[in-house]
Formats: structure tokens, C-alpha cells, sequence
């Protein structure tokens, strides 16, 4: 849920409910006012009654007039208590008759408050009933009310939209450090930009951003300098036992067991040396150091890898299906070498003996799959540095790096695995 | 020949000293910067193997310094930065060759031998050994006038023996020069066997000697004459 809408519906919640309440208030104590003023009302005629009686001994005449009607009752002395009352008012139209047309009736019922109240005359003892039509007060009550619904539901419209308009252009800033932020890339040179706001929370976040940003650059550039610079010394010590082990052999008369010991360590100081390599170039194509470009011809650099890996294909036993149409593409030659013979070198090293290579160029797609494991591989985890199938002699790299350099290119290179077949694309529109 | 072996680090340079040492070879050595261009200013050499980081200046100023008095002087950088732009730089520079660390000593003579071999071109590009003789410009071996029909792969390893005469070569090291370092099967050298097998039945159909001999499973030496 948005923040705005999050915050539009406690706001709208909040405003209804207490508006409602604040009516409910209101409704009462008005109700409450106007029949104090009617009840006051009907004392007062009480009272004229009382004068009246009191001054000629005997019951007013009484008449009806608009809204008020005035009835004598005789009763037994005693037997009425004073109280007021709500009751309904019959109220005759006049006699030109408004409404006179349209219903049969001679009047109708309009709400009304009353006084029962008592008198003697004499030695009688009457019952008094004032009747006061309510219907002005009803009235009032009632366009009051229509008034604040309408203030409540004009209020709640303004504080929708403008919230929406503030919050919106408040929270620009915010929006845009989120840009920034997904367009971040550590190991790019772009710096988050300064963000125009005058609101200290944002222009606090863009600090924070914008300083954490450069520091993860900084502590990114610094491992990255670390790595290539450890690879660098080691190339030294690296040379040194490679042209030792050399040196060595040329010393005669060597035991099996002599010589089995000294091939494990060629082994394994190719290995080292492969290793280092590879962190090297990493490291320059992370830097995009190498970035020399040309149009390269990919036909002809498949074919001439295809000739460097006769043997090693004959060796295993490997039938090649070649199928490659003519493909320019502007990039950098040795790159291009690094990834085919990578990918290529992957799906010999990890096929079995009589296995069958699949090598298909068509104008957009570079195709290279294998037999091998029955089992598909993850495919998250084979681009990761250091990530080796089982009983693997490789780097570790390999598949990094070839990312790596498509990446470099603008080209995607994405692993699917399809009847038994490891298949892996290059695509060279990306995507 | 003359070599002159310019690197700092003591190990590797006592290495290719001693890999070059043989009969007919001249080796100097120098460790740093000062030394290698006095002995540059003052002598001449057939091939000088230079690194480009030493104590006390780059091989760089090494090398425009010889091209600045003319010296023809074949010149091989050995260097740990394998950068093209360096590499460029290095050749721009009339630098005849360019190997990265770490590399192998047999590949170092290989380069060394055809450097020289270049350099003093005497309108001949016949290389002979015993019986065995190669037309270094049409690429084509030789037996006693039979000629031997090699394969790209076979006649550049030839080559490499030859240039390693009585030298063992790694299995590793024909790997790396005949397949590049980029192809890393890791141990599995078999196919080098049948490889050497080869080339081996070719040579002696033609009626060469055997040369080549397996060497402790290790790798193989070229040997004879």
C-alpha cells in the first residue's frame, strides 16, 4: 500500500467518524435548546391561563391559532400531574387550501410538544393541554444537519485532493533518491546526484544515500585494487617455480615416483597460473579496461577454434555439430576468444567420452550445447565466482567471466537445459 | 649467441641463465635498471629478454634508448602486465616479441630462437637439422628430399623441439604452446601422446632417426645429431 493511500484512509476514517460524532453533538444540543424554547413557550401560556383565571374566575376562550392549541378538560381534582410532553399537532389547512387539491384530508399530523398541566375555576377542576406544533424546529434541525453533512463532505473532498496534490510533490524527492537508487551500479562511475528539496527528512536521506553510495564504490574500487593487485605479485613467485619446475626436469634420471610428484605440481602451478589469470581479466572487464573494439567475424573465429580443438573433440570422442551462418559483431577479438573458448572448453570438459557438441550461429543467437550430468544445473549459481560442479578442474570462473564479457557487449548469456542437452545462449540483442 | 637476460628477480633470471647455457651460447645477466643500460650502451647481443618493471627505471626507456642509437638488437619483453595496450606499446616500440609471466622456459627459448633466427636472415629460410630440413616460409618439412606432409599443429611443434634441442619439454609446455593457455583440460595431456605419436610415425616413414623420446612420463626431449 502507498504511503498516500495508507495515509488517506486513516485521514478519511478519522475526519468521518469524528464529524459524526461532532453532528451527533451538535443534533442533540440543538434538539435540546429548541425544547427548552418551546417548553418556555408553553409556561408562558400556562401562566396567561393561571392570570387568566385568577383575574375573571373563569377559563379563558380558547382558539387555534397557527401552531398552538389550547384544550380544557374537565377532570377530577388531583388526578393530573403536571409533565411535558411529545405529541403530534392536527394542523387544519387554511381556508384557501394550498394543498386542498390534492389530498382529502382537512389537515395533517406535524410533530409537537406539549403541556399537561391543571387549574380550578371556582370549585372545578380542569386539565390543561397546550399543544406547540414542532415543525419549525424540526425544520431548522433538519437544514442544519443537511448543512453539515454537506460541510463534512465538502472538507473530507478538499482534504483528499490536496493531500494528494501536496503528498505527491512532497514526496518528489523521495521518489527520485529511489531512481537514483535503482540505477545505482557499484561498479560504475556515475555518483548519486544532489537532490533539490527543502525538507530536511529528504535532504537527510540524500546525504545518507549519496554517502553510503561512495563508500560502497570506494570500498568496491579498493577490492577491487586488493585483487588485482595480489594477482600481480603472485605472477612473480608464480614464474619462479614454473621456470624451477622447467630447470628441474632437465636434471636426468628420474623415478616414476619422482616424476608422478613433479607432473602433480605442474598441474597444479598451471592451475594457480590459470587462476590468477582469470581474476585478472575479471577484474580488467569489470573495469572495462579492455575496450578496444572491432568488427569481429564470429564464423571465422568459430572455425578457428574449431581447428585449435580438433584434437581435444578427437580425444573424447566428441561429435561436433557445426552449423554457423556468417555474423559481424563489434566487439573486442580477444574477449570474443576468451568467451567461445570458455563456453567451448565447458562443454567439452564437461561431456563424456562418445558425448555430442552443438555449435549453431543464426543472426541473433550464439547456441553451444552439450551432453553431460542428466540433471539440469542451477541456474543462479553456475554465473557465481567460485561455483564448481563436482570433481570440476576448472577455475571456477569461467562462466563469470564469459557473463562477464557478454554483459561488456550489451549481449545476455543465459543457461536452459532441454533433453538432456546443457544448452548454453548467447543472445546479442541482449534482453 | 649473446644474450642478455635484463630481470630483477633473481630466481627467474638464474632460470633462464641457466636454460640458455649451452655450448655456443653467451648469457649476461643484469638486475636493474642502472646496469642493464650500461651494458646495452656498450655491447651488442643477438636477443635481449627484458622486463619492463625493474628497480630504478621502466625496460621501456630501455628500449627506446636502444631504437634511439640504431641498435638491432632483437628484443623479447618479459612482463607480468599482459594488458593489450602494453603489449601494443612494447611492439610499437620495436620490441620483436612480447611473453607474459609466468611462462615456460622452452616457450622463452622457442620465441628467443625464432627472434634470432629472423634477425639474421641470409637470404636462406631453410632451417637443418641432420636430415630433417624445413622451409621456414612455405611451411614444408623435408627428409633427405622426401617431404613430410604435417599438420599445422605438428609442424609448429617440430619446431618447438628443435628450438629445445636436448631439452625436456613439459607436457604442460607443448599444451600451453600448441592450444594457447586458454584451453585449460587440466591434466589430461592424453592427447598430446597421440599427438607426439604421430608426428613421431610421419618422420620416420620419411626415414628419419627417432629424436624424439618420452622422458619419465613427464614430458618429452628432442634429441640427436
Amino acid at each position: 500500500m502507498k504511503l498516500l493511500t495508507k495515509y488517506n484512509r486513516v485521514n478519511t476514517i478519522t475526519t468521518v467518524v469524528v464529524m459524526l460524532i461532532t453532528g451527533l453533538i451538535y443534533y442533540q444540543a440543538i434538539s435540546w435548546i429548541l425544547t427548552r424554547i418551546n417548553d418556555k413557550d408553553l409556561v408562558v401560556e400556562e401562566k396567561e391561563i393561571f392570570d387568566y383565571v385568577q383575574l375573571n374566575h373563569q377559563l379563558p376562550q380558547t382558539f387555534d391559532s397557527n401552531d398552538q392549541r389550547i384544550v380544557f378538560t374537565s377532570a377530577n381534582a388531583g388526578t393530573v400531574t403536571r409533565e411535558f410532553i411529545n405529541t403530534v399537532y392536527f394542523k387544519k389547512w387554511d381556508r384557501d387550501g394550498r394543498h386542498k387539491s390534492k389530498h382529502k384530508h382537512t389537515g395533517e399530523y406535524e410533530p409537537a410538544r406539549g403541556l399537561i398541566s391543571s387549574v380550578s375555576v371556582g370549585d372545578k377542576y380542569y386539565k390543561i393541554l397546550i399543544i406547540e406544533s414542532t415543525l419549525e424546529t424540526e425544520d431548522l434541525i433538519r437544514l442544519i444537519f443537511t448543512i453539515t453533512i454537506g460541510v463534512i463532505l465538502l472538507l473530507l473532498l478538499t482534504l483528499l485532493t490536496t493531500n494528494r496534490l501536496i503528498l505527491n510533490r512532497l514526496w518528489q524527492p523521495f521518489y527520485n533518491i529511489m531512481k537514483e537508487l535503482r540505477l545505482f551500479n557499484i561498479a560504475d562511475t556515475r555518483e548519486i546526484p544532489k537532490i533539490e528539496t527543502n525538507i530536511d527528512e529528504f535532504e537527510e536521506l540524500n546525504q545518507t544515500v549519496t554517502a553510503m553510495t561512495a563508500k560502497a564504490k570506494h570500498d568496491y574500487k579498493d577490492l577491487k585494487t586488493f585483487t588485482e593487485n595480489a594477482s600481480h605479485e603472485l605472477l612473480t613467485p608464480i614464474a619462479v617455480i614454473n621456470s624451477k619446475l622447467d630447470t628441474l626436469i632437465q636434471t636426468e634420471n628420474f623415478s616414476e615416483r619422482q616424476s608422478k610428484l613433479l607432473n602433480d605440481l605442474y598441474g597444479a602451478v598451471s592451475r594457480l597460473n590459470r587462476l590468477n589469470q582469470s581474476l585478472l581479466l575479471l577484474v580488467k572487464i569489470e573495469n572495462r579496461l579492455l575496450h578496444n573494439q572491432q568488427q569481429v567475424n564470429l564464423r571465422e573465429v568459430l572455425e578457428e577454434m574449431m581447428a585449435q580443438f580438433e584434437e581435444i573433440f578427437q580425444d573424447k570422442n566428441l561429435k561436433v555439430d557445426f552449423d554457423v551462418i556468417d555474423k559481424e559483431i563489434t566487439a573486442s577479438t580477444y574477449l570474443v576468444e576468451i568467451l567461445l573458448s570458455n563456453l567451448i572448453s565447458n562443454a567439452v570438459r564437461h561431456n563424456y567420452t562418445g558425448g555430442q557438441i552443438g555449435i549453431k550461429l543464426t543472426g541473433s543467437q550464439l547456441i553451444i550445447n552439450n551432453t553431460g550430468e542428466p540433471e539440469a544445473l542451477n541456474n543462479e549459481k553456475i554465473f557465481t565466482r567460485f561455483h564448481k560442479s563436482s570433481g570440476s578442474e576448472g577455475s571456477g570462473l569461467g562462466l563469470t567471466i564469459s557473463r562477464q564479457i557478454c554483459e561488456n557487449f550489451n549481449f545476455s548469456l543465459n543457461y536452459a537445459f532441454q533433453e538432456g542437452n546443457h544448452l548454453f545462449i548467447v543472445d546479442f540483442n541482449g534482453a | 649467441m649473446k644474450i642478455l637476460i635484463i630481470e630483477d628477480e633473481a630466481g627467474l633470471r638464474e632460470s633462464i641463465e641457466e636454460y640458455f647455457s649451452e655450448a655456443g651460447n653467451i648469457c649476461e645477466t643484469a638486475a636493474d635498471y642502472s646496469s642493464a643500460l650500461s651494458k646495452v650502451n656498450l655491447y651488442r647481443y643477438d636477443c635481449i629478454l627484458l622486463d619492463i618493471t625493474l628497480p630504478g627505471g621502466s625496460g621501456i626507456e630501455i628500449l627506446k634508448a636502444l631504437k634511439q642509437n640504431n641498435h638491432n638488437d632483437g628484443v623479447l619483453i618479459i612482463s607480468a602486465k599482459n594488458s593489450l595496450d602494453d603489449r601494443l606499446d612494447g611492439l610499437n616500440l620495436g620490441a620483436d616479441d612480447y611473453l607474459v609471466k609466468p611462462f615456460h622456459l622452452s616457450e622463452l627459448k622457442a620465441r628467443v630462437t625464432a627472434i634470432i633466427r629472423r634477425k639474421s636472415y641470409n637470404g636462406s629460410n631453410l632451417l637443418v637439422f641432420n636430415e630433417i630440413t624445413i622451409d621456414l616460409l612455405a611451411k614444408d618439412v623435408k627428409v633427405d628430399k622426401t617431404p613430410v606432409k604435417l599438420t599445422r599443429k605438428e609442424y609448429a611443434l617440430l619446431l618447438y623441439f628443435i628450438a629445445n634441442k636436448d631439452k625436456v619439454v613439459s607436457k604442460n609446455a607443448i599444451a600451453e604452446h600448441l592450444w594457447g593457455d586458454g584451453i585449460d583440460m587440466a591434466n589430461n595431456f592424453d592427447f598430446i601422446y597421440s599427438h607426439i605419436k604421430n608426428i613421431r610415425k610421419k618422420l620416420m616413414e620419411a626415414g628419419c632417426g627417432d629424436y624424439i623420446q618420452a622422458a619419465y612420463g613427464m614430458g618429452y626431449k628432442f634429441s640427436g645429431g
